[in-house]
């Protein structure tokens, strides 16, 4: 299984291997940069269908997301949010995009990295807009019955202090995985029942073309998984920073 | 290819733990990866955008504020046309004013004249069935004349009073004179 | 009788019982979520964003497990 998801070392620089995945993290910083800038090399007042594009993402980001989960305030994270958002877009893309197919987001460097700096973010926010009755607010919530605070206030402390960044990292982690693996299956499967004959499996043309249709299915599916799952890491991200701002809500 | 002898060795010499745990220098890749994409978002992207909507904005406002121009200057046009238009048609009230009084004038003029005419024609044609008159009466006193000579005559050679003939004649006579002067 | 043996790490049956919990949650979840925009759409946009809120909570459970599947399972 592992063998679906280490690269080989490409070559290395001190102590450090540069695997295919680290190139691959940075072919997305390319793309990224590629689309942003052909998108918006020359904007044009009356938009071309590319700026088009470029401007509904930005858009979706700042005013689906930023503005309406945190507010006003919000136009302050919209470039960490932006940037968040089209690099695991890009990095879950890189899963069904042909000659690539690996998304960068299914190692776990990726979704921990981006998880922990969506956590430094909420936590320092927390601190600064609130100071201590941020934490004292989380522990002790007085919009509950006394009898029930320090019950609540356990399951508080540990759900935002330890459950959400894991769970935002692992979320997108597993999606990612699950999906390449399946991907992997059903289309190694296909191949191996329709050009693979001296293996385990006998040779059958029907079973492969099975295997193929229903392996195409998941990447129509996968496509749609890879959107929603950037999306829901920002809108995740966004609900978290504007839970630390006002965390009466 | 992979087979799943090479799966089940692979499965055993890897804990799954390691896919979990990310590797340091993913990490390391990562941070700066997502460092760049950070930094062309933050000093790219959303600069180009902001000018994208600010040329947008200033685009369309100019458009309208040449819109608001033309209608404003078609509006003045519009005014013109109806000031002029209204101009004319006092204008040609005016005229068809004048000629009327013209025509009225004329009309004046003219019966006037065939009046005159008419009063000189009358006269004339007074004066000449005056004229005729008077040349009918002498003409007839003339021959009133002539007759009553004869009558006189045929009455004279009728009766023999002499003295009452002459008398008769005599007074016949100064009536005539009378007559004549 | 049955031959044979079942081969496989025991922590696969963990996740598949770990994810019980939440596909019900969340089929509820959504469901209800789907009930709540159908009968007020203006609030469709408020009620995406709760929705995926509560998804995220109620899918950590399947995470945790999904974790420990790679943690024991390894």
């Amino acid at each position: 299984m592992n063998e679906l998801f280490e690269l080989p070392t490409l070559f290395t620089i001190g102590d450090v291997d540069i695997t295919r995945q680290i190139a691959y993290f940075f072919l997305a910083v390319l793309v990224v940069w590629a689309i942003l800038y052909f998108g918006l090399r020359k904007p044009k007042a009356v938009p071309g269908k590319f700026q088009l594009v470029i401007e509904e993402l930005v858009g979706f980001v700042r005013d689906g997301i930023a503005k309406d989960i945190i507010g006003p305030e919000g136009s302050k994270y919209v470039p960490y949010l932006l940037s968040i958002f089209l690099f695991i877009l890009v990095g879950n893309f890189f899963e069904i995009t042909p000659f690539v197919n690996y998304p960068i987001t299914s190692r776990m460097a990726i979704p921990a990295l981006l998880a922990i700096m969506t956590y430094v973010i909420f936590v320092f926010m927390g601190f600064r807009k609130n100071g201590l009755s941020y934490l004292t607010g989380i522990v002790w919530p007085k919009s509950v019955p006394v009898a029930m605070r320090p019950l609540v206030g356990i399951i508080e402390f540990f759900s935002t202090f330890a459950i959400r960044p894991l769970t935002l990292a692992v979320r997108l982690f597993a999606n990612l995985v699950a999906g390449h693996v399946m991907l992997s299956l059903l289309l190694v499967t296909g191949f191996t029942y329709l050009f693979v004959e001296p293996f385990e499996f006998t040779f059958n043309p029907l079973w492969g073309v099975l295997w193929f249709l229903l392996g195409i299915a998941i990447f129509i599916f996968e496509m749609v998984v890879a959107f929603l799952q950037a999306y829901i890491f920002t809108l995740l991200s966004a609900v978290y920073i504007e839970s630390s701002l006002h965390p009466e809500h | 290819m992979l087979s799943s002898q090479q799966l089940l060795a692979a499965s055993e010499e890897a804990s799954g733990t390691d896919l979990i745990l990310p590797a340091t220098s993913e990490l390391i890749g990562g941070l700066i990866a997502f460092t760049i994409v950070g930094l062309i978002v933050w000093r790219f992207a959303l600069p180009q955008i902001q000018k994208a909507l600010d040329d947008r904005q200033a685009a369309i406002v100019g458009k309208m504020q040449d819109a608001e121009q033309t209608k404003q200057e078609a509006e003045k046009l519009r005014a013109d046309y109806q000031a002029q238009i209204a101009g004319a048609k006092s204008e040609a009230a005016k005229i068809v004013e004048e000629a009327r009084h013209q025509a009225e004038t004329m009309k004046a003029d003219i019966v006037a004249r065939a009046q005159d005419e008419a009063a000189a024609i009358a006269d004339k044609a007074k004066a000449d069935i005056d004229a005729q008159r008077a040349s009918v009466i002498s003409g007839m006193r003339n021959e009133v004349a002539g007759l009553s000579v004869d009558m006189a005559q045929k009455v004279v050679a009728g009766t023999v009073d002499r003295s009452a003939q002459q008398a008769l004649v005599e007074q016949y006579l100064n009536e005539l004179g009378g007559v004549n002067n | 009788m049955l031959e044979g043996n079942i081969a496989g790490p025991l922590a696969l049956i963990g996740y598949g019982l770990a994810a019980i919990g939440p596909g019900v949650g969340i089929g509820i979840l959504a469901g209800n979520a789907v009930q709540a925009m159908a009968r007020q759409p203006e609030a469709a946009g408020m009620v995406r964003t709760t929705m995926f809120l509560g998804i995220a909570f109620t899918e950590a459970l399947a995470l945790i497990g999904f974790v420990l599947f790679f943690i024991a399972g390894g």
